[in-house]
């Protein structure tokens, strides 16, 4: 289970993340919606300290970390908890898409090479790259890279994986593909919350959905729920905005 | 005794020369050493913003960029005993070799450590960022993913340093060091033939940086394999290369784009 309580965030004198409360329960899959600039992302990357929140609990099923009191031991703990899979994939790229998706076993978990290649292959041959283990970064497309990252968050066993706009940044013919293997792993109960902006995906693969706007969570609730039946009108607005047709459809 | 130019002599010199040659790649190897050694060291403050150390730095690399190789050789040698012996250490003993090697291993190192700098900083961002969220601290963080990368980046750079370098060892002998141009210099003042000498020691020069730059050819195409998008066709002689500074705007400029104004 995820905890985050009272999660402030500033950039400068902008407040970006004005206490952030949110409970994700194991084996569920959250999305978060919100328009841009609403502090998705940041809150996201502060999950796993990538961004160092100025106040908060963030709280990963045995581990708690105070925000103000967490040092080089705390954050490095915390980070072993969760993997990330960015909108620019962010892979390594002086390793083939094996390496990269065993790099965290080999150096952070210790595991054995032969282990960990065992691993790592079958993870690759899971999101459809069997044929591609030994290729660079630079060889493979952008659902392909995407697909990698997927696998290389999958290795750490992670409590939960971030994902933030993980198909944003692709050709929209490469778009499926991808949401296609996160919709697999959802299925195998795997702890996630994912930014968003593909409404039909949040609204089919999460059993709860966050909306976001100025630094607070507005609305939550089941998909069902809030997609079809939002309460706040700041909700209805961005959910128009987005989904035209949708809201037509009601 | 009347001069008249005698080819003869070239071949003649070429085999005398060369037992000097292993001289020459000792001065050239002990500086390109100490200066990787140093130019690291020296690009670290820089890169992670350590406040007095990299003003320090700074100071250093225009120091030894912005003066003449000849006179830093004479600043160091006359100067350096002068300075320890303040502190009484007594180096007037040391071999004049160490100085050659130190001296130029200062000035390297200070090219190197703007080279590695500038790598280090075309290494884009995320790759770090997604270092630390797979769990690395950042000491693994800059060894297994920032360095490797950016010393890819900055061996075709790097190969310039060197070639330099192996050029810049001639000064040595106006400190009386007898490598290849030492050498050259006092079989010329022996039969008067310069001319031919100085022929023999540029065609040996010639011949090893041709050697040098293939060698580190070699070690650039391994170090950016990943680099390629597919398997490069061979060129006769295989010399094809990209040049290295574009590779370098390139990448900086990708950076710009990609992580425009996040940081970790
Ligand atoms: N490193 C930073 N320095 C200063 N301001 C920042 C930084 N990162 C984010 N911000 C600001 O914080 C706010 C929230 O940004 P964030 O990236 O979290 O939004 P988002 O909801 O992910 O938006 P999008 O949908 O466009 O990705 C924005 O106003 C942004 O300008
Ligand atoms: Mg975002």
């Amino acid at each position: 289970m995820i905890k985050l309580r009272g999660i402030r965030k500033s950039f400068g004198r902008q407040e970006v993340l004005q206490g952030i409360d949110l409970t994700v329960e194991k084996g569920e899959v959250v999305a978060i919606l919100g328009p841009s600039g609403s502090g998705k992302t940041t809150l996201l990357r502060c999950i796993n300290y990538l961004e160092k929140p100025s106040d908060g609990t963030i709280h990963i099923s045995d581990f708690t970390l105070d925000c103000k009191h967490a040092g080089k031991k705390e954050v490095h703990a915390l980070r072993q908890r969760s993997a990330m899979v960015f909108q620019q994939y962010n892979l390594f790229n002086h390793k083939t898409a094996l390496e990269n998706v065993i790099e965290g076993l080999i150096v952070v978990k210790k595991v054995s090479k032969d282990e960990a290649r065992k691993r790592g292959i079958q993870l690759l041959e899971k999101v459809g790259l069997g044929a591609k283990l030994d290729a660079y970064p630079s060889q493979l497309s952008g659902g392909q890279q995407q697909r990698v990252g997927i696998a290389r968050a999958l290795a750490l066993e992670p409590e939960v994986i971030l994902f933030d706009e993980p198909t944003s940044a692709l050709d929209p013919e490469l778009v499926g593909e991808v949401l296609a293997v996160i919709r697999r792993i959802a299925k195998e109960g795997i702890t996630m919350i994912i930014v968003t902006h593909e409404m039909a995906f949040a609204q089919d693969v999460a059993n709860h959905v966050v909306f976001m706007d100025g630094g607070v969570i507005v609305e939550e609730g089941p998909p069902a729920e809030l997609f079809s039946n939002p309460k706040e009108e700041r909700t209805k607005q961005f959910l128009k905005r987005y989904t035209p047709e949708f809201s037509y459809s009601i | 005794m009347e001069y008249g130019f005698d080819f003869a002599y070239v071949f003649k010199y070429v085999p005398k020369l060369l037992s000097t040659l292993d001289l020459t790649l000792l001065i050239v190897a002990g500086a390109i050493a100490t200066g990787l050694i140093i130019g690291l060291l020296v690009a670290l403050p820089r890169l992670y913003h350590v406040p007095v150390l990299k003003q320090l730095s700074m100071v250093y690399v225009s120091f030894f960029r912005g003066t003449p190789v000849l006179i830093q050789l004479f600043l160091f040698y006359y100067g350096l005993p002068e300075i320890l012996k303040l502190v009484y250490i007594d180096v007037t003993r040391v071999p004049v070799l160490y100085f050659v090697i130190f001296t130029l291993g200062l000035n390297a190192g200070a090219f190197i450590s703007e080279t590695i700098r500038a790598a280090v900083t075309a290494v884009n961002r995320g790759q770090v960022e997604a270092a630390y969220a797979v769990g690395m601290t950042g000491y693994q963080a800059f060894t297994r993913i920032i360095l490797p990368q950016a010393l890819a980046i900055a061996v075709p750079v790097f190969s310039n340093l060197v070639i330099a370098m192996l050029k810049e060892t001639s000064l040595a002998f106006t400190l009386g060091v007898m490598e290849m141009t030492g050498k050259a210099q006092s079989l010329g003042a022996l039969s008067q033939h310069f001319l031919e000498t100085y022929i023999s020691l540029a065609i040996i020069y010639l011949i090893i940086s041709l050697l040098l730059e293939r060698v580190l050819l070699l070690a650039e195409r391994r170090l950016q394999r990943h680099m390629r998008r597919e398997q490069e066709k061979r060129s006769w002689f295989g010399l094809r290369r990209v040049p290295p500074l574009n590779r370098l705007t390139r990448e900086l400029n990708l950076e710009k784009k990609e992580v425009p104004s996040y940081e970790a």
